[in-house]
């Protein structure tokens, strides 16, 4: 396992057939809750690579101003402990990890040169970049970044002394000795576990470096995608001097002014709740790299100053609200009339999650609901009949139906070696009509009639009383996710029928998980789900039954309660978690392993287990050529100001929809 | 020392045996309080004016609901006709999910009114009462004053917060809560006013007289905080209507099921500088029932002013 | 008076110690999962949870966990925020914003007393005439529209019209301060003319003005030397108490300029449930507020010398 690295593959733009393909990261698995289009777009950051032959419009800007909203601040400096979008975002400037990736979702190097795997994913090379320098925030060298950094950073997240648990479940699923070394830390007192060196974490883990440049990764057993976990914070390096010198406390709580940075930008200015400048770092390793001189993160209040922002030209760019995209696009003669583009979809990938075991609000078991949504018939007339284009028109009000998602993991994810995307393979497999932009794709009306009928008399012969009641859950005082809502209603009463359902808005004040989801009071939710790594398993291993990591089975619809006794919706769980771990146990040969899991997803969705529901695809106002900004499923760096493409006069539409062109035909 | 005291007393002063009809001769003018007040208020026309335009109001958000196109209660969302300017359809419009708003501004109306009215007279009662046994009962002013103090220092935010997610957020609710804090202010006020006029010498002398304890707070002192009472009660209704948009704001208001015209507002924000009637017609509302109340609330505690009356 | 001053600062440092231990205790009436973000409730698992909390020592009873509480508070230790800013000694996070929230407030408080006693007065000296009635309408528009939309409407106007920055830049401090000054003034005006208006005619129907008119003196030294000052006590009461209060900063204001200071802290902190941070806030508030009492009766005294603090056995 020492010797490593016979076929090390270098990576080019053309590295996305090789290996475990464009696979993912390990990036957040964040699930989004839902409440239509209020999703928090990120602000506006993803990584570049690409260079797309479409002309520029304009000169590049060199200063990027730029949004974010004030609930969206960051609450940490240091990547290592943090677990929420919102930090990751920024941070993912400051410090760059193993791999990284380009506009089309590829694999890229960053500190690693290269890398691979000769064993079918257990253990994995990578060879380190030499002269990759740690510098303060001011851009002074402070020490050489290499192997020893990743070994420190991971001790420091497996540590439970150190990082409180955080980040620890994915190395801990993933390499060997993980899980037994956060153990030991735990038994040990905090004084020893804090002052402890890496000699026992590199006896006990499955990570080695046998030279300063060369680190090997061992998986518990074969990880086909352990490279694209490297995109994730998880597998970060730390610097060990810099530990030393502000002790354990002192780098949990670092702050820009004392941290030690290895990626593009330092932040030279940090002023909570009002704004952040980045400065381009001037030993970063990417010489031939794009970087803006300085880019400035403004804080606001609320989306409904942007524009106003906009419009006085000191943000580059903005999402355009309900009124400010109605106001101009039913003015042909608006200044921003022919300037409105649409963004490229979030990484998140939005279901209908229906609950199997829901509650009413005084504890006793909803046996309405909760029969209506065991019979097959009556989830699947959700998936013929409900048609979403109103809601869909809620997140984009002029291209609606290009938010319909009909899949259950995220379009983009994997590529099979022929060029096939994974998430259309799996539409083919459904059936699907092509897109015509005028009804939704899945829809088939006579089909959901006949759904209906027959859903409606097997459950009356059960005891279920018509109209059932839904109750669909959103926070109190967000006023775009309650319009949302009425919406959904307005369009389950029009499609499905007052006299089969009709949804209950209600409202929770803080926590979703804790107000709603503890004590099961919702029917359904509706959220979005962006990956971790590269692999279905990180979608499709969410909704299996019987199984502990299942994150949705357990938290959301509580399939995992179903038993025997549950018949029909038992059967179909039960298939569906072979058909995934048959896919899982594939290792040798990515795309029977891809095609493995598209049969066991298009079985999931015909069978209504959960109803796909949207892409959160918004318009806006912009400077930045999204299509060169990196764009993985997965990981953190999608936000990272690196070879972005900008212009300081606005793009127009046309020019967009030809980037756009352009960059569809560049992936095949 | 104490009993020799007394004894003195007992030699030099007798009590008079209280006869209610005695008391009434004796004090017999036609002067009655209420009617001065009232006399004294209708006489000023632009306050009695204004009363009658609040009352109108109110009645009118009744006829308003009765008379529009469309019912709150079945009103569809169809983003089709969201932004529709006012028209013979739609009196005031429709709002971003086409619904008319109309129907949406005076239901709104309704509620944030009750609410107001509703806090208003709790707080009302409330502080009066305990402003009264406060500034009267003088053992009982260490006891109120920390309690004051507790209740007042604890940022309002962090119980309603609590509230929120302990309980749940309704209408009653949102009413008792704002109950719960209002009450202090005005118990202060109250303390502070008995205070000064409990030890005047013409409640001495009604209480050697032998006047109970709540017939002084209501007949002699009550008076006197009738002008105050009224002021503050003029300036809670809107404040309550404000406080209630600022708690939507951070999510701690009334229900969904429940507009009020603090939720409009803050949702007008979005839309006002492209669809200024969104914003105008909740707000000219919320003026109206504001000026009326501080220009009555002040009319009427002039009125009630017993100096005022000779 | 020392010693009423000492007996009243205890009272006030026993005060400020239960309204904490009820928010302390208050704050423990909801699950510990409130200590989680949705995130973190998702990837943790409930060993996992376990670990977290028993490594801040948040599974001890509330009774011991209050002990601890009050242990470092002798040592004037008020512990690391856990949301706001990661493992940051909660002193150092209020350290960083308090000073600007201060800046603003007192310059607006500054504005608001200057304007609003001269526009009360003014208002007074014209009773039932047409600056009265201008002032009245300002004070009635400033009190019916909620601030969530009067802010807007000086946030739009400033910044298309007069072209100010709309939002707060540490670089340029002087001219984007000006939009949210403002606003904070705005509405204090409002308050100090209305009471400023509401004493001094008050006080001009007394007798000893009648007096002094009927001595001849001039309008202007009644209303200078007599009204004015007298009027001016009970609007003292409160200087102290909103001068220090303007630490604490405006909710509404800073948020809409993006002002880098107290005001959003608390909601924030209560928010994402960073108890340290509230607990610290509520005993600043909490003593400042007490403080300001006290001061504003010592001002009081000071101004009125008819007003006593201290019970020296004469009249009752």
């Amino acid at each position: 396992m020492r010797k490593s690295v016979s076929k090390l593959v270098a990576v080019a733009a053309a590295a996305a057939l090789v290996l475990s393909g464009c696979g993912g990261g390990g990036s957040n698995t964040t699930s989004t809750t839902a409440a239509g289009g209020d999703t928090t777009t990120e602000a506006s950051a993803e990584n570049g690579g690409a260079a797309e032959n479409v002309t520029p419009a304009g000169d590049p800007i060199t200063d990027l101003v730029t949004w974010e909203t004030t609930n969206r601040e960051i609450e940490t400096f240091n990547i290592l402990y943090s677990q929420l979008a919102t930090d990751l975002q920024v941070l993912t400037n400051l410090t760059d990890g193993l791999l990284s990736a380009d506009a089309h979702g590829n694999l890229i190097p960053a500190l690693a040169e290269e890398w691979g795997s000769e064993d079918g994913g257990i253990t994995w090379t990578f060879k380190l970049r030499e002269g990759v320098k740690w510098v303060d925030v001011n851009g002074n060298e402070k020490a050489d970044c290499n192997a020893q950094d990743f070994i420190t950073g991971l001790e420091w997240i497996l540590n439970y002394h150190k990082n409180d648990s955080a980040n620890t479940s994915m190395p801990i699923e993933l390499i060997k000795g993980a899980g037994d070394y956060y153990e030991y830390t735990k038994s040990l007192s905090a004084e020893e576990a804090q002052s402890m060196d890496n000699s026992k974490f590199l006896e006990m883990v499955g990570l080695s470096a046998p030279d300063d440049y060369t680190l090997v990764y061992t998986c518990v057993s074969e990880k086909p995608y352990f490279d694209t976990v490297t995109l994730y914070n998880c597998l970060y390096p730390a610097p060990k001097a810099l530990i030393d010198e502000l002790g354990v406390d002192g780098f949990k709580a670092m702050n820009n002014e004392n941290m030690w940075y290895n990626g593009c930008y330092t932040m030279t200015s940090y002023i909570q709740g009002n704004e952040k400048v980045m400065t381009k770092n001037p030993m970063y390793w990417d010489q031939d790299c794009t970087l803006f001189d300085t880019v400035t993160v403004k804080m606001v209040e609320s989306k409904d100053v942007l524009y106003n922002l906009y419009q006085s030209g000191e943000i580059d760019n903005v999402d355009l609200t309900e009124s400010n995209l109605t106001t101009i696009n039913n003015n042909p003669n608006n200044e921003y009339y022919n300037q409105l583009v649409e963004r490229r979809p979030t990484k998140y990938s939005y279901q209908i999650h229906f609950v199997y075991a829901k509650n009413n609000e005084d504890g006793s078991a909803d046996t309405n609901w909760n029969t209506a949504v065991k019979n097959t018939a009556f989830r699947q007339s959700w998936y013929y009949g409900l048609d979403l284009e109103t809601f869909y028109a809620r997140t984009n009000a002029i291209n609606p139906l290009k938010c319909e998602n009909n899949a259950y993991t995220m379009k983009g994810l994997v590529t099979m070696s022929d060029g096939t995307e994974y998430v259309s393979y799996v539409e083919n497999l459904l059936g699907l009509k092509a897109y015509d932009g005028e009804t939704m794709r899945r829809l088939d009306a006579t089909k959901a009639q006949e759904l209906k009928a027959q859903a409606m008399e097997e459950l009356s012969a059960q005891g279920v009383t018509f109209p059932i009641a839904v109750d669909y859950y959103i926070q109190a005082g967000n006023q775009t996710a309650i319009d949302t809502a009425t919406v959904l209603k307005q369009a389950i009463s029009n499609t499905l029928g007052d006299d089969y359902v009709t949804l209950n808005i209600k409202t929770y004040v803080s926590s979703l998980a804790k107000e709603v989801r503890e004590p099961r009071l919702a029917s359904f939710y509706i959220n979005g789900w962006g990956a971790d790594y590269g692999d279905p398993q990180n979608y499709l291993g969410q909704e299996t039954y019987g199984e502990d990591n299942a994150y949705y089975s357990v938290n959301y619809s509580l399939a995992n309660e179903l038993t025997e006794a549950d018949g029909e919706i038992y059967e179909i769980y039960n298939k569906f978690t072979e058909m995934v771990n048959a896919a899982n146990a594939i290792n040798d040969d990515l795309d029977a392993r891809y095609k493995a899991y598209a049969e066991a997803e298009a079985y999931m969705l015909q069978n209504a287990l959960v109803v796909p529901c949207y892409y959160d695809i918004q318009w806006q106002l912009t400077r930045v050529n999204d299509y060169t900004k990196s764009n993985a499923m997965y990981g953190i760096q999608n936000t990272k100001y690196k070879n972005w493409e900008t212009s300081v006069d606005a793009y127009t539409t046309e020019q967009y929809d030809a980037i756009a062109a352009a960059f569809e035909a560049s992936a095949n | 020392m104490e009993e020799k005291k007394q004894k003195n007393y007992d030699e030099l002063f007798s009590f008079a045996e209280y006869s209610p009809e005695e008391a009434e001769r004796s004090g017999y003018s036609d002067y009655s309080y209420w009617k001065a007040v009232f006399q004294s208020f209708l006489k000023k026309k632009t306050a009695v004016a204004l009363s009658v335009i609040f009352l109108g109001l109110v009645i009118f958000s009744f006829v308003a609901l009765a008379i529009g196109k469309y019912d709150y209660s079945s009103l569809i969302a169809d983003t089709k006709l969201a932004f529709i300017q006012p028209n013979g359809e739609y009196w005031f419009g429709t709002d971003n999910l086409g619904r008319d708003y109309w129907c949406q501004v005076w239901f709104a109306a309704q509620t944030s009114i009750k609410l107001a009215l509703i806090v208003a007279l709790g707080e009302c009662a409330l502080g009066v009462t305990i402003g009264c046994i406060w500034g009267y009962v003088r053992s009982l002013d260490r006891f109120f004053t920390e309690l004051y103090n507790l209740i007042n220092n604890v940022p309002m935010i962090i119980y309603m917060t609590l509230i929120a997610l302990l309980i749940g957020q309704s209408f009653l609710i949102m009413a008792i809560s704002l109950i719960a804090f209002n009450w202090l202010t005005m118990a202060r006020n109250v303390r502070n006013l008995v205070m000064m006029y409990r030890d005047r010498e013409y409640n001495l002398a009604s209480r050697c007289l032998g006047t109970s304890v709540g017939r002084i707070l209501v007949k002699n002192i009550f008076p006197y905080l009738i002008s105050v009472i009224i002021l503050r009660l003029a300036l809670s209704i809107p404040g309550t209507i404000t406080l209630e948009s600022t708690l939507s704001y951070l999510g701690l208001g009334l229900g969904i099921d429940t507009p009020s015209l603090g939720v409009l507002l803050r949702n007008a924000r979005s839309y006002f500088l492209d669809y200024p009637y969104l914003l105008i017609f909740p707000a000219v509302i919320v003026s109206v029932i504001t000026v009326t109340f501080y220009l009555i609330g002040n009319a009427f505690s002039d009125a009630a002013d017993p100096r005022n009356h000779v | 008076m020392a010693k009423y001053t000492i007996k009243r600062l205890l009272q006030s440092f026993v005060t400020v110690l239960i309204v904490v231990t009820i928010v302390f205790l208050l704050l423990r009436l909801l699950p510990t999962d409130y200590y989680f973000t949705e995130d973190q409730l998702m990837k943790f698992t409930d060993q996992q949870k376990h670990d977290a909390l028993e490594a801040a020592g948040l599974l001890d009873s509330p009774g011991k966990q209050l002990i601890r509480f009050y242990g470092q508070l002798l040592h004037f230790d008020f512990g690391q925020s856990r949301r706001i800013q990661n493992g940051v000694a909660v002193t150092k996070v209020i350290g960083s914003k308090f000073a600007v929230s201060m800046r603003l407030g007192m310059i607006s408080l500054g504005i608001a007393l200057v304007v609003g006693v001269t526009m009360g007065i003014i208002q007074a000296r014209f009773k039932d005439k047409i600056p009265d009635h201008i002032g009245t309408a300002y004070t009635i528009f400033v009190n019916a529209v909620p601030g969530l939309v009067s802010y807007s409407l000086v946030l739009i106007f400033g910044s298309r019209v007069l072209g100010l920055p709309s939002m707060y830049s540490t670089r340029r401090v002087a001219e984007s301060s000006i939009l949210p000054i403002v606003c904070l003034a705005m509405t204090s005006i409002a308050f100090y003319a209305l009471w400023t208006r509401r004493y001094m005619v008050d006080e001009i129907n007394k007798d000893y003005i009648k007096l002094a008119r009927v001595k001849g003196m001039s309008t202007k030294s009644i209303m200078v030397k007599h009204v004015l000052r007298n009027a001016f006590v009970p609007l003292a009461q409160y200087l102290p108490a909103s001068l220090l209060l303007t630490i604490s900063g405006s909710l509404l204001v800073e948020k809409f300029f993006s002002v880098p200071g107290m005001g959003p802290l608390l909601t924030d902190a209560i928010g994402r449930y960073d108890t340290n941070v509230v607990q610290t806030l509520v005993i600043l508030y909490a003593s400042l507020g007490i403080i300001g009492v006290f001061l504003g009766d010592v001002l009081m005294m000071l101004i009125d010398p008819r007003i006593k603090l201290v019970d020296d056995g004469g009249t009752r």
